[in-house]
């Protein structure tokens, strides 16, 4: 039991974690908190299915595939729904702007693929049971996501211009570091992340337009308990409340294993401070 | 807000009664409309209706939260199902008459309601709007669960009033009658004082907190009041459906209510009424659609945010609104400035001793000693970085120090907060000016007086009439403040439309409203003119006059000198020297430090 | 300001077009006006599979009788709306219906929550109503006087599944399993009552998220239980799957009865192995079933060869759904027919009067002033999941014919 638990729980909670650093790469660049990373993941579900399962795609082309519709959508959510309103964030009509895209592609998609959870094609065909790939494919693909991009962030010069421009962006298009630019390749970065928690998960979440409002909850969790733009913190909130749910669903199940994974949510958003205030405001008067 | 929309009684200030009659007639026109309309329609139209009615009670309700107050509650259909099933288990299990459940449902969206809003207070924008969802995903889901009282899957049947409101038409009256009810609860919150109070905290909090409104209060109350509309909204939605299940109380529902609202306008009241009735008509007219709704609903949002932020309210005000014409700013008027501050609140010193205040390991204010006597005025000079903003924000309460004391008359202010220190009769104006846009220059004003108002939120919701009194009072005192500083003939801008020196004086205006005992001043002169320097020079020897003391941080060297009994310097924190201005003015260190020869 | 007032007299326009649009059209008839009958179903959205075979049936029927001259010379229309699973959105098609476009009858909602929702509405309107959901309160003479089922009710599935897990499976030990939706919760709690009223032992019962990724725990927990049957009740073919597949990894190799989703077209794609789909039993119904020897009765066999060849498609839909819609409007026919009237009064007398109705699905309906449940208990049978041809099943073993 404890097995089948911790196994599944670290599976969907490293789906989660991925979400929530597709939810970090778009807030550190435009200070945004967007609606949008769990539809990024709804996207790689069921455009993996649709390339590989439905076209018989190849794999590598597939994956291609999905992940390009992902980018080309994190472009236009950056272009469409925070561009025009970054000006006035203070007035958060960017959480108006991403649900209203969010909503867009959720409905789009049930329109175009149908709202029947579709079948996500097995991507190799390696291991059974506990062992299957569909449990250790998102963990590795969030393993690799996490150490990508420690890597990018330390040692590359774009990395370096992703901290500035994270920290003052003013200021680093005054040392000439294109902000405009490095956003929209954050966004395009995230819609990668997301969609490879998607795609990677997809044996495990199948191909299912409502998808992207479950993900887009569950991937915010662990970022409102590590804190907005801490990988770790989003890596560790996704292990935890992977297995958190595992473990309501197996001693209360049915449901309640939802009220419990929001109460659990309420309480530490309420209690934990670390990253409840948004970016630290500066001098208010 | 309705600028311009009231009639105002001070004489000096243009009474706007052309806009205020064409409101009234289309009012009018449009109640008439709904009276008579299931004459007219079938049943079926007439359905719709009453559909329209019941989404509009809870609507009303989630204007004041979204449109007033700024908070993004979007999983408000929560709060509809928590009354929709609270009367129909009253009604179907526990034998309760109707009207009884209907108040019982209102209760339970209150208890709710509050519960729902306490998050606001310390989780922002994004995170509020995501607890509001899982909310909503939770009453769903207990709905579903607890089966023995709420049925589970199979849900219950809704309540049923007695006759004749039991019959559609009957119905389609009474819930004709609770949406009057409701816009008549939204307009008497909105334009009130709290109204005012709401839009401030939404746009400029700094400034709700400077006039010493109560926050935490006001926010809670007010989703205390739209959680008793939503619950109400919801025993008519289970009495209309006559059944309710579950799956009734979609999310779909919660975006289409949020959406009312903003292509309605935000903080506005026949925006979102006019919204409401659109998207309850869309699906019926368009159903061929119907499969699009929520998509369309969703880029209705989008470009509604993009292109027209102001909704239907902001394209309609352009037609029958005339933009209000403002004069520029003219001369103080003195004399008018015993009718704002006559009854001023009594004498009181400020002192402040040793305070200290470090930010990291920077000493701001390193063992600060200054007092502020009644009657007179206290110049605050001294280099940049040198403490002296940073003084008046401890004093005011923005910043906490880490020692010292402060009192004020004989309160300690150790633990006090912005707006309580507001309420013991400290004023201050700022910086960079912290006006709210949206409020006319007029209720800009009045919003200095927040604290004087006494009729409670539930009185002034019902319509109070000593609420309505106290708000004309209120009303003349601003207008007087505003003719003393000079602004009379800009009394009706939007205070977004002010030159940034008019909404320094807006600023005063407010303050002497507040009838304070002391007014911080910072650095008020700062881009002022020539001339505008004189006012301000005036109004400062006026209000001095009258017995409030006045603590003036400034950089305008030679003013300060003209204008202050006594002057301290600061530098690095420290008070450099303190005295007579013309001792100070020669005295050597302070040369050295900041003036110069 | 010019660019303004364009747009505001663009929208008086459209306003007046909009207004315009909804009056209703005041042409008039010179021939027998039709006879509209009004069809709520949710034809998109979740849970819309049902409802696209139902159409299929009742749009063939009607234009057959149609072609055939139609009821006593009027013309059968079919005035559809679209619900989407929404009993709010069903609430106001019905009213529509009745009140713009006058129809004399009503067939569905497709889904028992909207149903719920309907039927007081259609009963204060007194037109007759086929609704399209299981739950047995649907139906009620006195609530309803003017309601008519024509496919099975809940009881009539649940004693089925029950019987054949007790008697023929010769089960102990009972599990049950069932979504988290208001139809799963239910029939997972109606079979522990009827089965704790049979005395039977269960020794377990869960509710799963309809899109729950992993449904291993579940199942050993009730394989741990010693469960020797699983009660299955759930019509979302994603879960459906899972837990067949989860039954696989285990090595379990429990029989499955239930829900006629675990039979569905959409569940095959999902499930890791073919084999898995054996040892599952989801319930149907007699008129729809292969015999042992793999052939549809008669009447059923001459109605899908009649049907395919009128261009209906089966093959990735529910037989019994068409048949139920076609019997659903020739009952309607056959009714007015008999009653030589159209009037709700004169229908509901006939349909009362217990003539048997005999249809393709519902081989023998009869109604009677206290019961308006018209399917025959002994036609529900339960079916082979894994044997679906051309929309129908083989009949599980163990019923003897």
């Amino acid at each position: 039991m404890l097995v089948t638990i911790l196994v599944a729980g670290i599976a969907i909670g490293a789906i989660y974690a991925m979400i929530g650093l597709s939810y970090n790469m778009m807030y550190s660049t435009s200070k945004v908190v967007s609606f949008t990373p769990g539809q990024l993941g709804m996207i790689g579900a069921v455009f993996g299915a649709w390339f590989i399962g439905v076209l018989g795609v190849p794999l590598w082309l597939g994956f291609l595939g999905a992940m390009g519709v992902a980018v080309v959508y994190g472009f236009f959510t950056e272009l469409i729904a925070v561009r025009p309103v970054l000006k006035s964030i203070e007035q958060h009509l960017y959480v108006l702007t991403t649900l209203a895209a969010a909503l867009m592609i959720q409905q789009a998609v049930a329109i175009w693929w149908g709202t029947d959870p579709r079948p996500f094609p097995t991507l190799f065909g390696l291991g059974t049971g506990l062992s299957s790939e569909k449990y250790w494919l998102p963990v590795v693909a969030c393993f690799l996501t996490f150490i990508g991009l420690e890597l990018f962030y330390r040692k590359t010069l774009w990395g370096a211009a992703f901290i500035a421009v994270a920290e003052d962006a003013e200021a680093a298009r005054a040392l000439g570091i294109p902000d405009v630019r490095i956003r929209v390749v954050s966004y395009c970065l995230a819609g990668f992340i997301g969609a490879l928690a998607g795609f990677m998960g997809g044996q495990l979440l199948l191909a299912f337009f409502a998808l992207g409002a479950t993900l887009t909850f569950y991937g915010f969790v662990p970022i409102a308990m590590g804190g907005l733009g801490s990988s770790r913190g989003a890596l560790i909130g996704g292990f935890f409340l992977g297995i958190l749910q595992q473990t309501a669903n197996y001693f209360v199940g049915g449901v309640f294993v939802g009220v419990v994974t929001f109460v659990v949510f309420i309480t530490l958003l309420l209690l934990v401070p670390r990253g409840l205030f948004g970016s630290a405001v500066a001098r208010r008067v | 807000m309705p600028t311009g929309l009231e009639a105002i009684t001070s004489t000096d200030v243009p009474p706007v009664t052309r806009q205020r009659s064409r409101v009234l007639w289309g009012t009018a026109a449009v109640i008439l409309l709904a009276v008579f309309l299931p004459a007219g329609v079938n049943q079926y139209w007439m359905q719709i209706g009453t559909l329209a009615f019941v989404y509009w009670v809870l609507i009303a309700g989630l204007d004041l939260i979204i449109g007033y107050a700024g908070q993004l509650a979007i999983g408000f259909v929560g709060l509809l199902a928590i009354g929709a099933y609270t009367a129909s288990i009253l009604c179907e299990k526990a034998g309760w008459p109707a009207f009884a459940a209907l108040a019982a449902a209102g209760a339970a969206g209150a208890f709710f309601g509050f519960l729902v809003g306490l998050p606001s207070l310390r989780l922002k924008s994004f995170y509020f709007a995501m607890t509001t969802l899982g909310f909503a995903t939770i009453v769903t889901q207990v709905a579903l669960g607890w089966e023995r009282l709420t049925g589970g899957g199979i849900g219950l049947p809704g309540p049923i009033f007695p006759t004749p409101l039991d019959t559609p038409v009957g119905f389609y009256y009474l819930a004709l009658g609770m949406a009057l009810f409701a816009t008549y609860l939204l307009r008497n919150v909105a334009f009130s004082n709290f109204g005012r109070g709401l839009v401030a905290v939404r746009d400029a909090e700094v400034a709700a907190e400077a006039v010493g409104v109560p926050i935490t209060r006001l926010k809670l109350v007010t989703f205390t009041l739209s959680g008793i509309l939503a619950g109400m909204a919801g025993a008519l939605f289970a009495a209309r459906q006559t059944y309710i299940t579950p799956d009734a109380f979609t999310f779909d529902l919660s975006v289409l209510f949020f959406i009312a609202v903003l292509i309605g306008g935000r903080g506005r009241i026949i925006g979102p009424m006019i919204g409401t009735a659109i998207l309850t008509l869309l699906p019926e007219i368009a159903a061929p659609l119907v499969m699009w709704s929520n998509f369309l609903y969703a880029l209705l949002l989008l470009l509604v945010v993009l292109l027209v932020p102001g909704g239907i309210a902001e394209f309609l005000e352009r037609f029958f609104v005339k933009a209000a014409k403002g004069e520029g700013i003219e001369a103080p008027a003195p004399e008018r400035l015993n009718a704002v501050l006559g009854q001023h609140a009594s004498p009181k010193i400020l002192t402040l001793q040793g305070v200290a205040l470090h930010f990291g390991g920077v000493r701001a204010l390193d063992g600060v000693d200054v007092t502020v006597r009644p009657g007179t005025v206290h110049g605050l000079i001294g280099p940049n970085g040198s403490g002296k903003t940073t003084l008046l924000n401890a004093a005011s309460g923005f910043y906490a120090v880490n020692g010292g004391r402060i009192v004020f008359g004989e309160a300690d202010l150790a633990s006090r907060s912005s707006a309580d220190r507001a309420a013991l009769g400290i004023a201050r104006t700022f910086q960079t000016p912290r006006v709210v846009g949206n409020l006319s220059v007029l209720e800009n004003a009045m919003l200095g007086a927040y604290r004087q108002f006494t009729t409670s939120f539930p009185a002034v919701a019902l319509g109070s009439r000593r609420g309505v009194s106290e708000d004309r009072v209120i009303r003349q005192r601003a207008a007087d403040a505003l003719a003393a500083v000079g602004l009379r003939r800009l009394a009706h801008l939007k205070a977004e439309q002010l030159q940034h020196t008019e909404q320094r004086f807006l600023e005063i205006a407010r303050c002497l409203v507040m009838q304070p005992s002391i007014l911080l001043l910072d650095e008020p002169a700062a881009g002022l003119s020539h001339d505008e320097i004189e006012h301000l020079r005036l109004l400062v020897e006026q209000i001095r006059g009258l017995g409030v003391a006045i603590l003036l941080v400034e950089h305008h060297a030679d003013l300060v000198f003209q204008v202050s009994d006594e002057v301290t310097v600061l530098d690095l924190g420290r008070v450099l020297a303190h005295g007579a201005p013309a001792e100070v003015r020669v005295n050597s260190e302070v040369i050295d430090a900041y003036l110069g020869t | 300001m010019t660019k303004m007032k364009i747009g505001f007299v663009i929208a008086s326009l459209v306003a007046c077009c909009l207004v315009i649009l909804v009056s209703p059209p005041a042409w008039s008839q010179s021939s027998a006006p039709p006879l509209k009958i009004g069809w709520l179903a949710a034809l998109t959205g979740p849970n819309s599979t049902p409802g696209i075979g139902q159409d299929r049936g009742i749009r063939y029927a009607a234009d057959q009788i149609n072609k055939a001259g139609g009821v006593m010379g009027r013309k059968i229309e079919i005035v559809s709306r679209d619900t989407q699973g929404d009993p709010t959105k069903a609430v106001n098609a019905a009213l529509e219906v009745i009140n713009n476009d006058k129809v004399e009858f009503t067939i569905g909602p497709t889904n028992s929550g909207e149903c719920l929702a309907t039927q007081p509405v259609i009963a204060r309107y007194k037109v007759p109503s086929f609704p399209i959901g299981v739950v047995d309160s649907l139906i009620d003479t006195v609530k309803f006087p003017y309601s008519f089922r024509v496919s099975n009710n809940n009881t009539q599935w649940q004693e089925s599944v029950l019987t054949y897990a007790l008697k023929v499976l010769k089960a102990k030990k009972i599990g049950i399993i069932g979504d988290t939706t208001g139809y799963g919760t239910m029939s997972v709690n109606l079979s522990e009552q009827l089965l704790k009223a049979q005395g039977a032992n269960i020794t377990y019962k869960g509710l799963v998220e309809a899109n729950q990724t992993d449904v291993m725990a579940d199942l050993r927990k009730a394989q741990s239980s010693g469960a020797e049957v699983m009660i299955v009740w759930t019509d979302s073919a994603g879960l459906n799957s899972r837990l067949m597949n989860a039954r696989a990894e285990l090595g379990w190799n429990v029989p499955f009865a239930g829900h006629p989703v675990l039979g569905a077209g959409a569940v095959k794609p999902l499930l890791a192995k073919p084999e898995n789909w054996k040892n599952v039993y989801n319930v149907g119904y007699r008129p729809m079933s292969f015999d042992d020897n793999g052939k549809l009765p008669e009447k059923s066999q001459k109605f899908v060869d009649t049907v395919s060849s009128a261009g209906v498609r089966l093959d990735d839909t529910m037989l019994w759904w068409v048949g139920l819609g076609v019997d659903t409007v020739q009952l309607i026919k056959d009714s007015v027919e008999a009653a030589k009237s159209s009037k709700a009064d004169d229908v509901k007398r006939v349909l009362e009067a217990g003539k048997t109705f005999n249809g393709v699905y519902c081989t023998s309906c009869t109604y009677s002033p206290t019961n308006h449940n018209g399917y025959p208990t002994d036609d529900v049978v339960m079916n082979r999941a894994d044997s679906f041809r051309a929309g129908a099943y083989a009949i599980a073993p163990g019923y003897g014919k």
